[in-house]
């Protein structure tokens, strides 16, 4: 079996500046993570230094992932040595339990921790997503809702919050969770494009109007966010067709839309710049935003 | 009534989009060749267009998805015949609200089409099984197709090239439509993807 060293040339400290990368914009690519981090820790552990531990925590969650209970239980051995009565590791150990569904076995190790510390808000976030593992969105909302009382300021969960709605087909909260996110993040495009997609999938002439305005300011905070300009389009189109809107409100939207419809095919032709391939899917943009020309009435 | 089946490229394709994100809900939709077909002759999937992973329960993108594949589809003599849907936890088998809408919008068109839910408990290295259930239309309720019923055309070449398939890690190089709208220049076709499978036929 080829070591990765070998296959794509590279050496330990660039293996590790990798993990490192992938560590901090928080990557779920399990496989490479395994992959990478068990010849790092295999054959140059001792290189690391203090690193190393950071690096048994990371591996161990991307082993847990990907079924490889052998290289997760290593892992968590020499953290356990490393750290005796750590929280931190401990939490390690309950994740080992829930990869292995001993839900039961992991809520426990979770409230041991939260019995020694209330506080901590990792056992508290797991205990929830045992809750989403087995099912119980019901209860995961709750419990999350619960919590973001205490921790008003935790992004990460009210995004988790707001998928959890989307996905109980609950735009209207979604929405709400999504809205604190954007209060605290005013220039992330991301949160501002996912909250007009919910507005729109609610539907109806105001929440198509907030949609658009949504779209637009995602796209003002980063204008290559492709899905914030076919979310302008889609939404100008359909005010712009709306039997509800009035004639000035139509004719800006229709106006939006052609705008929108203008840079789609500007994108897609320095995309498709030389390629053959991409060159099919132009022509279709083309066609469907043609077909789709909204005619002010 | 109706039969669908798929073909081996739409099969592995559909398999490969959940492979790849092993952590997520994925769905995408099923196309067949746009042609008369004569009565009983079953309707044949001969592709798969790999569309959504995540949060899939939102309409604007799935919109453009319909729309420019519908497109594509009348250039290629195409129609879109059905659509599947892998849930994000293993147990879960059902098609959600979301997944019978899209559905329903689809057989709008096509009157027999299906919806296909990938059962994520039968996704191996070996494809012992196939790994999905059919749901047809009936009565405006979505009905789960008798199992024993062949969904592929030929499943013990798709068995083969699927094993093949996940054996080399293809699904990392399968785009969907949500890579596609990171970079216009990933392509949704796999054509890559489809030339291996035809290689391996």
């Amino acid at each position: 079996m080829a070591s990765v060293s070998d296959m794509y040339d590279v050496t330990w400290e660039e293996m590790r500046d990798k993990l490192r990368k992938w560590r901090e914009e928080n990557y779920r690519n399990s496989e490479q993570i395994v992959e990478v981090g068990e010849e790092l820790i295999q054959e140059h552990a001792s290189k690391l230094g203090d690193d190393i531990w950071i690096i048994y925590e990371q591996v161990m969650i991307a082993a847990l992932d990907c079924s490889r209970d052998d290289l997760a239980t290593t892992c968590l051995h020499e953290l356990k040595k490393q750290f005796q009565g750590s929280h931190r590791v401990k939490r390690l150990a309950g994740m080992r339990l829930e990869a292995l569904e001993r839900y039961d076995e992991a809520f426990k190790m979770y409230n041991d921790i939260l019995q020694d510390d209330s506080t901590n808000t990792a056992a508290r976030k797991r205990k929830i997503a045992i809750l989403k593992a087995q099912g119980k969105s019901t209860e995961a909302i709750r419990e999350l809702n619960e919590y973001l009382e205490q921790f008003v300021g935790d992004q990460e969960a009210w995004h988790e919050l707001a998928e959890l709605y989307i996905n109980e087909h609950d735009y209207a909260k979604a929405a709400f969770s999504l809205e604190e996110l954007m209060m605290t993040n005013p220039h992330n495009h991301l949160y501002c494009e996912q909250y007009a997609e919910v507005k729109y999938t609610q539907g109806g002439i105001e929440n198509l109007e907030l949609s658009r305005k949504y779209f637009a300011q995602a796209l003002k905070l980063n204008n290559r966010n492709m899905r914030a300009l076919f979310g302008l389009y889609m939404s100008a189109s359909h005010i712009g067709a709306s039997p509800k809107a009035s004639a000035k409100v139509k004719k800006d939207n229709v106006k939006y839309a052609a705008w929108a419809a203008s840079q789609i095919n500007r994108a897609y032709q320095l995309a498709g710049h030389g390629t053959k391939e991409t060159k099919c899917s132009l022509k279709a943009v083309e066609e469907m935003l043609e077909s789709m020309q909204i005619m002010p009435s | 009534m109706t039969v669908i089946k798929l073909t081996t490229q739409a099969y592995c394709k559909m398999l490969l989009h959940a492979a790849k994100y092993p952590h997520c809900a994925v769905n995408g939709l099923l196309v067949a060749e746009n042609q008369k077909r004569k009565d009983g002759q079953p309707v044949l999937c001969v592709d798969c267009v790999p569309l959504f992973h995540g949060t899939l329960a939102l309409a604007p993108m799935m919109e453009i998805a319909l729309t420019l594949i519908d497109t594509w589809c009348k250039e290629n003599k195409y129609v879109i015949a059905g659509y599947y849907q892998a849930n994000e936890r293993i147990k879960e088998t059902r098609p959600n609200q979301f997944a019978e809408k899209v559905a329903a919008r689809i057989a709008e068109n096509f009157s027999e089409a299906a919806l296909i839910m990938v059962d994520n408990s039968k996704i191996s290295m070996s494809c012992y099984d196939p790994a999905i259930s059919v749901f047809e239309h009936h009565d405006n309720k979505w009905k789960c197709r008798d199992a024993s019923i062949d969904c592929c055309e030929d499943w013990s070449e798709a068995q083969k090239i699927m094993s093949a398939l996940l054996e080399d890690r293809s699904y990392d190089s399968l785009i969907d439509f949500d890579n596609h709208l990171d970079d216009l220049r990933n392509d949704w076709t796999n054509p890559e993807i489809n030339k291996s499978i035809l290689h391996l036929c």
